[in-house]
């Protein structure tokens, strides 16, 4: 679980996030791959999201538009269609008693068993009639028909009394009056025989009104309602109360026309109000037509598929933003992969040239030296010769010894020029059985003393089923002696040397090897020489006292062997040669045998 | 020490000169010559017991005069001595039947070795 977290982890955590290439870098093509990937991410996304948004955004405000249009042509539709309703009730009311004036004479009319005759024919005519009054011009109810006892009664000092005298046609607002119940009337002037006026009064069923008004709501969030001039609420309303309270919205400013427009409630929620001015083709109307509608539930629908698009729109950012980022560091990583495989072959193809180059020059030298080298051996060899035929100097020992520092220091240099060039007589590859715990013992034969003078703690595990390998024998113990050496060298007193061996069972298409690993604790390679320690006449030690071909020659001695060797080291903390040799040499390397002694 | 008759071909003259002198010291009869067909010439009218070729001769390479000799006379054999020698010559050399392929500069010591060995050889 962890590992598989580990493995996401990578995908997105690119390998050129870990700073492990410190030495390559001078190889890159690129130097800043975290930059490279940070900006092709932003760019990326960038250019696959802004669209998106944008679209987004232009949809929305296109809906927010239409929408809003089509709430306020259905809105101003109601309200025109429920003005209508409501005028044609007014106006029906209107003409029937403009009918019954000018139909029936005064004196027919002020008798009351004439007039609930009248009354129940307007009832069975029109509906929406309660009752029936003939008003004299001095207020005083004359005739009634209906079902309240309301015969002489004054209303001279009723508000609409007062106003139905200016006009031949009057709509009143809803009131309370004697019954103290909510009712409208309306009225029509006449005048009598003796001149004086006359008013027919027609009571209106309220709920009438209110049936019709309601029959044009349309869904649980629209309010219709009528309000007078002065915002009194005529007929009951969802949102604003019973009849006789004031709305708490503005009182819109005066037009013929049905009007819609969008506003805030006291809640400053949003609403569409559309009103219309009711007024009848004869008479004018104190009421005003109201249609509230919550704009918030209006557009419920809407607004649960806008969640649903914003929620499709998330996922397919993240999903975008996902796939980027996969896809990217991806490509990066691959890319840095292949700049630092490239990187790789050019630091080696690098240090392979610095080698040949370095080998060559020695090898150059050590030709060109040969030849001098060769007479200054001879001749100090003669002239040793010569000494020796005479008595005289035979004995001199100061000058025998002279002359034999002059031939040893050749023969070092000649050992030198040899080693340089690679193919001294020691090169030649003698096949034979060799047991690896032979060979280490009798290396570490050699360092018996010291190892026993200098407290050096020796560990040899070479495991029972390691297999004779086929190898030269002088050169696997040269290239023993030449790392035993070197370790001995850089350990101090009291340190430990450890030669493991292993056996690597071949697997597909490596070959079968052993493995030999030379470990010491002392003092360790600082890693700026690792690279340069199989390099010749790399060395450390002081004035001339090494040649810095010893690891040059192991090398070269390895790899006639058709082995490898690598080494690994901590300064201060040691060091670890590991030797890869094949089991079996292949044949074409016998060609090689020397033909001496033959 | 028998007296062993050789011929030294090189040709850096003070070397081989000096060479023939050291051997002569050391018993054996030496001839010098400084070029690869002198040698042959040499070869052609006189069997010697041991031939000393330098591989970088002024008219033939060393290999060629190595390839004569073994036509005129493929019993002596031949020790190829040289400054310059590469891998690859060292291998053409013993392909072709040299005795021996050293390098300068020479420990005569090695040389008399040797010469006692190829004598023993012989006997």
């Amino acid at each position: 679980m962890i590992d598989r977290f580990r493995k996401a982890l990578s995908l997105i955590r690119p390998q050129f996030y870990r700073p492990d290439n410190q030495h390559l870098s001078p190889y890159f093509r690129f130097t800043d791959y975290k930059k490279i990937w940070g900006f092709g991410m932003l760019a990326l996304g960038v250019a696959a999201l802004l669209p998106l948004i944008a679209v987004t955004i232009i949809h929305y405000q296109l809906i927010q538009k239409s929408i809003d249009s089509e709430i306020i042509l259905r809105t101003e539709r109601v309200t025109s269609n429920a003005r209508r309703a409501v005028t044609y009730f007014l106006d029906q009311h209107l003409n029937a008693l403009r009918f019954t004036v000018n139909e029936f004479s005064y004196d027919q009319l002020k008798n009351s068993d004439h007039l609930k005759e009248i009354l129940r024919n307007l009832k069975l005519g029109f509906g929406g009639l309660t009752d029936l009054s003939v008003i004299d011009n001095s207020g005083i109810q004359i005739a009634y028909a209906g079902p309240f006892k309301l015969e002489g009664k004054n209303y001279s000092n009723q508000v609409w009394f007062a106003e139905c005298q200016k006009c031949e046609f009057y709509v009143s607002e809803v009131f309370r009056g004697y019954r103290n119940l909510p009712h409208m009337i309306v009225t029509v002037k006449s005048t009598r025989p003796d001149g004086k006026f006359f008013i027919l009064r027609a009571t209106l069923e309220t709920e009438r009104l209110i049936n019709t008004l309601s029959s044009y709501k349309t869904g649980e969030y629209a309010d219709i309602f009528l309000v007078n001039r002065s915002g009194v609420i005529q007929t009951p309303s969802i949102n604003n109360g019973e009849a006789f309270k004031t709305i708490t919205l503005p009182i819109p400013d005066y037009s013929p026309r049905t009007q819609t427009l969008m506003a805030a409630d006291r809640q400053m929620n949003p609403i569409i109000m559309g009103y219309a001015f009711i007024s009848t083709q004869i008479a004018d109307t104190p009421f005003i037509l109201m249609v509230v509608k919550q704009k918030e539930g209006m557009t419920k629908v809407w607004r649960q598929l806008h969640t649903n698009i914003n929620t499709i729109v998330l996922f397919g950012i993240i999903a975008i933003l996902i796939v980027i980022t996969i896809t990217f560091t991806f490509m990066v990583n691959k890319l840095y992969l292949a700049d630092k495989e490239n990187a790789e072959t050019m630091a080696s193809a690098e240090q392979t040239n610095q080698l040949a180059s370095i080998g060559q020059l020695a090898a150059g030298v050590a030709h060109e030296i040969n030849n001098p080298l060769a007479l200054i051996g001879e001749t100090a060899g003669y002239v040793k010769d010569l000494f020796f035929m005479e008595e005289q100097h035979r004995n001199d020992e100061e000058l025998v010894e002279h002359i034999d520092t002059i031939l040893e220091s050749v023969e070092r240099c000649g050992m030198i020029t040899r080693q340089l060039l690679g193919f001294a007589r020691k090169f030649d590859i003698k096949i034979q059985k060799v047991s690896l715990r032979q060979i280490i013992s009798d290396v570490l034969i050699f360092h018996q003393k010291e190892t026993e003078y200098r407290n050096i703690s020796v560990h040899v595990d070479v495991p029972e089923d390691i297999p004779e390998i086929e190898t030269d024998r002088g050169k696997l113990q040269q290239i023993m002696i030449n790392l035993v050496n070197n370790a001995f060298q850089a350990m101090d007193n009291g340190c430990c040397l450890d030669i493991l061996a292993s056996h690597e069972v071949p697997e597909n298409e490596v070959p079968e090897n052993v493995k030999i690993s030379i470990s010491d604790n002392g003092c360790g390679i600082p890693e700026d020489n690792l690279e340069k320690v199989f390099q010749p006449f790399f060395t450390t030690k002081e004035g001339g006292k090494g040649t810095g071909l010893g690891l040059t020659i192991t090398y070269g001695l390895v790899k006639k062997l058709h082995g490898h060797i690598s080494v690994k080291s901590k300064e201060h903390e040691g060091t670890t040669f590991i030797l890869s040799l094949p089991v079996r040499i292949k044949e074409e390397m016998s060609d090689n045998e020397s033909s001496f002694g033959r | 020490m028998k007296q062993y008759d050789l011929l030294i071909v090189d040709d850096e003259r003070r070397f081989a000169d000096m060479l023939a002198k050291r051997l002569n010291l050391r018993g054996c009869n030496c001839e010098v010559c400084y070029s690869g067909r002198e040698a042959l010439n040499i070869m052609e009218r006189k069997n010697f017991f041991l031939v000393i070729l330098d591989l970088h001769l002024p008219d033939l390479y060393g290999s060629e005069v190595l390839r004569r000799i073994k036509k005129v006379s493929a019993e002596t054999p031949v020790i190829i001595l040289t400054a310059h020698g590469t891998e690859k010559d060292r291998q053409e050399c013993m392909k072709i039947g040299a005795f021996d392929f050293m390098q300068k500069p020479l420990v005569i010591e090695k040389l008399m070795a040797i010469l006692a060995q190829i004598g023993e050889m012989a006997e």
